[in-house]
């Protein structure tokens, strides 16, 4: 059923479309990924446009700052208001980012990374657990950038990011252009390091641009995606056999609708044709 | 990490960042994987400063202006910075933190007295465009009596300020000082609005919140109640006041 509903390439819905987006009917926009932070306590005018969209569209839901694999306690009064938002927006599902977002009860409005070692793990583990225990849907992480490894490392990403999903036993967002940049920053092979992960937990894909500033390579969310990653995308998708939805993000340097919609739709022409060489059937 | 990416001393991280790493206890092979990656470190403390200075300067370009002419913007950052005071993982509370900040420190009010006026000012309107929407109150009617309570809707906002902080802009950010009344309140379709008040409109508004109109207009020395009852009647119609509730 979530597989009927949710395929194809949908957009992050963002406070600059709102407008447009309550007044079109026929956007061709096949989901929205919406962040309940941004809407959750909100008012006013823009508020109440988002709200009818995500009552009328089909939505998946991204959180940004709950983190998971830090050590302050769960604001429980936002896990509550966040779980009424799942029921509401009937999302099949909720995605966090594996990483750290606060330290001592201090949020740095960042995804940071964790240590690559056993103890983080464990956990981390244990803390996906809790949070899963305390959701109305099934918990998806996603694979972040990183720009640094935060202390000596007992592992490498992809041993961790494994060890997590599997010791929790949850889904993944994979982030193609994620796995791109940490690819160009940290010199290795995408397709290699991607053939070495547990492909069967991928429920969804981010794919987004990105920019080099000095010798590192930053995911900024401000540029078009580039070929390259669109080609990662579409090897996934053939990998995966199956037509998981891409989500399309875009958070700086945000243009107008209309363009945001052209690479929409150029990036849905790319998955089908991803999915027509897989030989797998999409409604 | 919070240390690393927030404290002043960007040069001592940049020359060292396994010192950083000393300072938190880390162990020797923690402390060469910071300084092996003096550069990402570097990174994340530009990319965390600037999640949550970028608000501050979208939402207060005024006091940025001001703080700038006289060199004091970055102080002002660091300080706010240093004081680690954003708890909410909501984007959008990283600048009502930063006024909250203002008020406990009184950071550079005595040089500026006017300036937690003047932020305060600044983010008025978004605080009110983007109060959190609730339930219209019951038991309440829409045509005032002088027996009545005024009932303000929700968002609204009455302030007064002692400098005209309202009419200042980047150009000239040094406001006069001149008492100053507002309401800011959000209309029907749910956009900020704000309104100049004469100091008896805002005490009246005030007082007849928790006593009748009729006797907190004889309080303020207002004999003829017609003007007010009309005033109250567009300041409904416009959405400021959500209504008015007999006096028990």
């Amino acid at each position: 059923m979530t597989q009927d509903r949710y395929t194809g390439v949908g957009l992050g819905l963002r406070r600059p479309h709102l407008e447009l987006v309550a007044q079109m009917e026929g956007h061709g926009v096949p989901f929205w990924e919406t962040c309940p932070e941004n809407v959750i306590g909100d008012g006013g005018n823009h508020h109440r446009l988002a709200c009818a969209i995500l009552d009328r569209d089909p939505v998946l839901t991204h959180g940004l700052t709950i983190s998971v694999g830090g050590f302050d306690a769960w604001d429980e009064d936002y896990l509550h208001d966040l779980g009424d938002f799942l029921i509401r927006t009937e999302t099949p599902w909720h995605s966090e980012h594996l990483c750290f977002t606060s330290v001592d009860a201090n949020c740095l409005h960042e995804l940071l990374p964790l240590p690559f070692t056993r103890e983080a793990m464990r956990h981390t583990i244990a803390r996906v657990r809790e949070l899963q225990a305390r959701l109305p849907v099934p918990l998806l992480l996603e694979n972040i950038t990183y720009y640094a490894e935060l202390g000596a490392a007992e592992m490498d990403e992809a041993d961790f990011i494994t060890g997590v999903l599997e010791g929790a036993d949850v889904g993944w967002l994979l982030d193609v252009n994620n796995v791109y940049v940490n690819a160009l920053n940290f010199g290795f092979d995408p397709k290699e390091w991607l053939a070495r992960m547990p492909l069967d937990r991928v429920a969804q894909l981010h794919i987004a641009g990105h920019k080099k500033f000095g010798a590192i390579t930053v995911d900024t969310h401000g540029a078009e995606v580039i070929d390259p990653v669109i080609e990662l995308m579409q090897w996934t998708l053939r990998r995966l056999g199956r037509p998981v939805p891409v989500l399309l993000e875009r958070d700086n340097h945000i243009p107008d609708l209309e363009i945001l919609l052209a690479e929409r739709a150029r990036l849905q022409r790319a998955y089908d044709g991803a999915m027509t060489v897989s030989g797998v059937r999409h409604v | 990490m919070a240390s690393l990416v927030l404290d002043e001393d960007e040069a001592a991280l940049a020359e060292d960042p396994g010192r950083a790493a000393r300072r938190q206890g880390l162990t020797l092979a923690d402390q060469q994987s910071f300084r092996d990656q003096s550069e990402g470190m570097m990174t994340y403390r530009e990319l965390a400063r600037m999640s949550l200075i970028e608000p501050l300067e979208t939402m207060f370009p005024i006091l940025k202006s001001l703080l700038e002419t006289a060199a004091r913007w970055d102080d002002c950052i660091q300080a706010f910075l240093d004081a680690r005071v954003v708890k909410s993982g909501q984007y959008r509370d990283i600048a009502p933190a930063f006024l909250g900040w203002l008020v406990s420190s009184g950071w550079g009010q005595d040089r500026w007295p006017f300036l937690l006026e003047l932020a305060h000012a600044e983010i008025l309107e978004v605080l009110v465009a983007r109060f959190p929407d609730a339930d219209p109150p019951t038991g309440i009617h829409a045509e005032p009596r002088p027996e009545d309570l005024v009932v303000l809707d929700a968002a609204t906002q009455i302030v007064s300020y002692t400098h005209a902080v309202h009419r200042v802009s980047e150009a000239s950010p040094i406001p006069d000082a001149q008492p100053t009344h507002l309401i800011a309140f959000r209309t029907e379709a749910g956009e900020a609005r704000l309104m100049e008040l004469t100091p008896a409109t805002a005490a009246l508004l005030v007082q007849a919140q928790a006593r009748p109109l009729a006797e907190a207009a004889s309080s303020l020395s207002l004999p003829d109640l017609a003007p007010v009852l009309v005033l109250l009647r567009d300041l409904h119609r416009d959405g400021a006041i959500a209504g008015f509730q007999t006096f028990t």
